[in-house]
């Protein structure tokens, strides 16, 4: 399986609320790419159906090279200590063209 | 009696409909954006439809109407807000983004008041609308400042690790204009506005093609929305337990408080007949569920969502749609006459 990378892939589910600054954040961190898909499910702020603008969540994906990690990881953080409700968590996934990731964003 | 066969309109009908398929859990869904597309037809509506006859009418009533918009606006929040810390059962934080909610309007309300009003042949005025319009920023504006005013205080009281989630907030001046900014340009606003402006500056011809789409399918559109509505505030009734019994009754009374403000200002300052006098009502007794819980998530996270949500479409929209309107109607009979 030489032909695999290992990356990182960090996973925020949160409010669509959040979702132009989390753009802005992985943005100015370096990320290459992001994907975003709505999200129903319930938690600490309540069920979120999806329904209305308020309560629609997001799945927000990105995926880093490890040493660019950190400093996204203190964005999320500061969101959180804001009271912002992220979920937030760092998968270890295997790419194909590990270039991909570093190039920046169009 | 007649109080009830008022409420068998259409309308009022489907949103019942709506709650009841969703308090028997029946498998009836609609489609996750079905309400938000509902809500931009019944926005762009209501502003072509009041602007163009706005276009009409008296400016000096109108900017009267605007002013007295603003100062309710500004003012209800801050009862709001003063009836939530007495209450002692809500943190302040929470406390200021409850009250934004009931300082602005409810465009679902409002609406349903105007098919309650059709239904009896009651005519009203075309300043209400404009006021729909005005008094959806102000609420968020008062909801920030309170919200921003509550945390210099929590700081202020020595609170170490709060006041340290403080210095992150970092209230600047760049963030309290972007909250500003947010306030002014939110979504439900410009559409409201840009569409009053639409329908005032239109030459009449050209409005008179449009009546098809905003006239004549409206109430049909608006049963759809409030049977929407309807299955939402029985999926956030369920949430009662969570807000408490003094909080329930805050969303019971405030429609009261705010809606006798609005029975007064719209009867004996701005002389509006009965059908005006209950809308400007409305627009007191409403709470805001589509322009300020997104503006109160952003600004004010401290403050749990389910809180202003189940009060504001839970608890007081159901009230005001079924009970509010009626009792609104009745006291504005004996304050006109």
């Amino acid at each position: 399986m030489q032909r695999l990378f290992p990356e990182k892939l960090v996973t925020v589910i949160t409010s669509d609320v959040l979702e132009e600054h989390l753009v802005g954040r992985v943005r100015h961190r370096g990320a290459s790419g992001y994907t975003i898909v709505r999200a129903r499910g319930a938690g600490s702020s309540g069920e979120q159906s999806g329904m209305l603008d308020i309560d629609t969540n997001i799945k927000f994906h990105v995926i880093m090279p490890t040493e660019r990690l950190s400093g996204l990881l203190d964005d999320l953080e500061q969101l959180i200590n804001k009271g912002h409700h992220l979920t937030v968590f760092v998968s270890d996934v295997s790419v194909l063209r590990p270039e991909k990731y570093t190039e920046a964003m169009e | 009696m007649s109080a009830l066969s008022n409420l068998l309109i259409p309308a009022v009908l489907f949103f019942a409909l709506g709650f009841f398929a969703r308090a028997i859990k029946s498998d009836l869904r609609v489609p996750p954006d079905l309400a938000k597309v509902l809500s931009i037809y019944l926005l762009m509506a209501i502003g072509l439809h009041g602007g163009y006859a706005l276009g009409k009418a008296d400016l000096a009533t109108a900017f009267n109407s605007v002013l007295w918009a603003i100062i309710l606006g500004f003012t209800l929040p801050l009862i709001g807000y003063g009836l939530l810390l007495m209450t002692r059962k809500v943190d302040s934080m929470n406390a200021a983004a409850i009250a934004a909610h009931y300082g602005s309007v409810s465009a679902g309300t409002f609406l349903t008041a105007i098919a309650y009003l059709d239904n009896l042949n009651i005519s009203y005025e075309s300043y209400p609308v404009i006021m729909l319009a005005v008094m959806e920023s102000p609420a968020i504006i008062v909801g920030l400042l309170l919200a921003s005013w509550s945390r210099q205080r929590i700081a202020a009281t020595g609170n170490a690790s709060e006041a340290a989630v403080i210095r992150q907030h970092g209230m600047g001046d760049g963030q309290l204009g972007s909250l500003l900014h947010e306030a002014f340009t939110n979504g439900s606003v410009i559409l409201l506005i840009g569409s009053m402006v639409i329908g005032a500056i239109s030459g009449p011809a050209s409005m008179e093609k449009l009546f098809p789409f905003i006239d004549e399918i409206f109430m049909g559109v608006l049963c759809l929305f409030l049977f929407e509505m309807g299955m939402e505030a029985a999926r956030r009734i369920r949430e009662f337990r969570k807000v408490g019994t003094v909080l329930i009754i805050f969303g019971l009374v405030m429609p009261l408080i705010g809606g006798g403000i609005g029975l007064i200002v719209g009867a004996m300052i701005l002389n509006m007949s009965v059908g005006g006098t209950l809308l400007v009502a409305v627009l007191g007794a409403s709470a805001s569920y589509i322009a300020v819980p997104p503006a109160m998530r952003l600004a004010v996270p401290e403050a749990n969502p389910s809180f202003y949500l189940t009060l504001s479409l839970g608890i007081t929209f159901p009230f005001n749609v079924i009970i509010g309107i009626p009792v609104y109607h009745a006291l504005a009979e004996q304050l006109v006459t």
